[in-house]
């Protein structure tokens, strides 16, 4: 049985508005439940995938877990070891463990740095070894990652998208990290690139034994690389377990939604048995709307053909997360 | 049978870098047509030329050092019109030894002269949607103005109140709940979604004749996506308008064309009926679109866990573009006997069947 590597209970993470003139005349604080009670684990050398729109919380629990966001409520356990509290000191060292991959690759990498004083400047951070063991390294990762050495002297802006990601990649290994975030790792990339991409991540999972909590919203690359996925609406995890029977056989509307409409798997005949399920006004969601009980009953077509039970948006019923058999959970009432 | 609505011969875009003292060659001799009616879907990685294919028909490319030569002939009013007529005369380039040393182009010159071949068609006849909705709308006036304004500048309707009608129509047309009340909005206040329906309500509030979609579907979530893709498919019944669908996601281009081009490093290298380039099983095909096909996550991928086909190498340098085949370098399926073909010749866009034209060395000697 593999060992737990990451456990989160209950985390929850708050924004709260900016205090403007305005605002401090009113008498309460806006806040925004970007991660509102999110709890999974992840063992050794196991993929997650964390699906959701743009907006639902995926890239906020990413940074909280890291610590790079101040969780307001919860626990997250690394390695059984609380995170949470953990003094600053402790956690640079953690963080030579805990990785992340980011979203936008310009961003994340100095522009004004060649690509070999941006490995060479993470390796010094978390070891301490000279110059001649760093340039060893350096060249051990580029064969890890399958980048061309020629490309060392260069600036991120010669690189194309395909090697920024590389390079990206190859920094997060450069500290020794077992458990990286992959934040939408594929997406900007094109199709033949993006493919690349994914078979080197896998491939340094079983050559390196990392554990991946992948980010993303293409359902098609989430389903592929990831052992166990969950999914995300407004800041909650509606449903998890087992890529495969995500896919396939969901049991949350949210998911069933979010699947059939993959552009792809329409095709032009059964568009319209999806867009029956799909029916009723699919906007976006919102946080600041106010809702009572469960989240998704504004877009939900269940709450729509079942007429709209009280169950639904009572506030004292919330819908939980429950297992459905073999480790499938779902949070809803009337579970597909 | 009819003359096409839109036909590119020989098409080249090419922006000269004085840095790097080098032309890049964005779009390198793209051949392309579409009958009425008819929705081309173009497809291609980033960098291509797809995008700048779609600019230079529109009459955009006036960035300094743009260069344009080949014909885009239009079908306007029953007479065809070269949308590039004498363009050439207000570039000079100066050579050396074979080599460009230095472009001079009168830009004013250039876009006074584009701006009178193409200030009847820009809009009005040919409309486009842009690829990012939210920085093409200005974000200093609503909505509804600038539908308006679209509105009465290119159709009969001169009435503001009645242009306002025709604006409100087109929303409610694109499936925009309560159209009046998004009238006052601004583009900020609605989401991405929302946005790219307004912006194709907008494009084809003047009813053109082509209607040029340059990725109308990138970065939208999922959910939104396939509604976008849809109300493309139903006004596609409804209008039948001609489009020319730039995308790189293939399974949105296979929902909605009727032909597809597919281009790599600056041309052109297949095109023909959908039904036959993005079927997998349909063997004869040029090498670049098979591995196109194969390196999106299928079914069979899922099922069994396996790996992706990807294609080895970098996306193509359109400033050093070699001397034979451009794909040759990633290309998986040079044999022997074609071997010195590809590396040092270049195949044209040749006919293997009906309409279904590939430029590839494999299919013919």
């Amino acid at each position: 049985m593999a060992k737990t590597i990451l456990e989160v209970v209950d985390l929850k993470k708050h924004f709260t508005a900016r205090k403007t003139l305005l605002s401090a005349f009113k008498e309460q604080e806006r806040s925004i439940p970007a991660v509102d009670g999110v709890s999974f684990y992840l063992k050794e050398n196991e993929t997650v995938g964390l699906v959701g729109e743009s907006g639902c919380g995926k890239t906020t629990i990413g940074r909280t877990i890291l610590r790079l966001e101040k969780p307001t409520a919860g626990k997250i356990l690394f390695d059984g070891k609380d995170v949470t509290a953990m003094p600053s000191e402790e956690l640079r060292k953690l963080r030579s463990e805990m990785q992340m991959i980011f979203q936008d690759l310009d961003a994340a990498l100095n522009p004004k740095m060649r690509i070999r004083d941006i490995l060479r400047e993470a390796i010094k951070v978390h070891h301490d070894i000279t110059d001649e063991e760093i340039d060893g390294r350096i060249g051990e990762l580029l064969e890890q990652v399958n980048l061309k050495r020629s490309k060392l002297s260069n600036f991120p802006h010669e690189l194309s998208g395909g090697e920024k990601r590389r390079v990206g990649i190859a920094r997060v290994l450069s500290v020794g990290a077992r458990f990286i975030i992959a934040d939408e790792p594929t997406s900007a990339l094109d199709v033949s690139i993006q493919a690349q991409v994914v078979n080197l991540l896998r491939d340094l999972q079983k050559h390196l034994g990392l554990s991946y909590l992948f980010i993303s919203h293409d359902l098609r690359v989430v389903e592929l690389i990831s052992h166990k996925v969950a999914v995300m609406y407004l800041g909650k995890v509606v449903e998890m377990g087992l890529a495969g029977r995500i896919a396939t056989a969901p049991r949350h509307p949210y998911t069933h939604i979010l699947w059939s409409s993959l552009v792809g798997k329409q095709s032009k005949e059964a568009s319209s048995a999806v867009r029956n399920v799909q029916s009723g006004i699919w906007g976006v969601f919102d946080f600041e709307r106010a809702y009572a009980g469960c989240r998704f009953a504004p877009r939900c077509p269940v709450y729509e053909s079942k007429e709209y039970p009280r169950v639904c948006t009572d506030p004292a019923s919330e819908p939980q997360l429950r297992d459905v058999g073999d480790g499938h959970q779902v949070a809803c009432h009337f579970p597909l | 049978m009819d003359a096409p609505l839109l036909k590119i011969e020989n098409l080249r875009t090419y922006f000269y870098s004085q840095s790097k003292q080098a032309f890049i060659r964005s779009v390198d001799g793209v051949n392309l047509e579409i009958a009425r009616g008819e929705t081309l879907g173009v497809v291609g990685e980033s960098g291509s030329g797809k995008s700048i294919t779609a600019l230079s028909t529109m009459g955009l490319i006036s960035a300094g050092p743009g260069v344009i030569s080949g014909t885009i002939a239009f079908q306007t009013n029953g007479v065809q019109k070269n949308l590039l007529q004498g363009l050439e005369n207000y570039v000079k380039l100066t050579e050396q030894d074979g080599k460009v040393m230095h472009v001079s182009k009168n830009v004013v010159g250039w876009e006074k002269h584009s701006d009178r071949i193409m200030h009847k068609i820009r809009g009005k006849e040919i409309a486009m949607i842009f690829q990012n909705p939210k920085a093409s709308m200005n974000p200093f006036t609503t909505v509804g103005k600038q539908i308006t304004e679209a509105i009465r500048l290119h159709t009969k309707t001169k009435d503001p109140l009645e242009a306002e009608d025709r604006a409100a129509y087109w929303l409610k047309q694109v499936k925009i709940d309560s159209p009046r009340l998004r009238l006052t909005n601004y583009p900020y206040g609605l989401s991405g979604g929302m946005c790219q329906r307004a912006m194709i309500a907008m494009a084809l509030a003047c009813e053109p004749s082509l209607l040029i979609a340059d990725e109308p579907t990138t970065g939208l979530d999922a959910t939104i996506q396939s509604k976008i893709v849809d109300l493309l498919v139903e006004l596609k019944g409804e209008l039948g308008t001609t489009t020319m669908l730039i995308s790189h996601d293939i399974s949105v281009i296979s929902r909605l064309s009727d032909s597809v081009a597919v281009m790599y490093g600056g041309t052109v290298v297949e095109c023909g009926p959908a039904r036959d380039i993005l079927a997998t099983a349909f063997e004869s095909k040029h090498p670049y679109t098979t591995a196109l096909l194969t390196s999106i996550p299928s079914e069979q991928n899922i099922k069994e866990k396996g790996y992706l086909q990807a294609i080895e190498g970098d996306v193509l340098d359109t400033i050093n573009i070699p001397l034979g085949c451009r794909f040759y370098s990633r290309c998986n399926r040079v044999t022997d006997a074609i071997r010195k073909k590809c590396e040092s010749h270049e195949p044209d866009l040749r006919e293997i069947s009906p309409g279904h034209r590939v430029r590839c060395w494999l299919y013919f000697e």
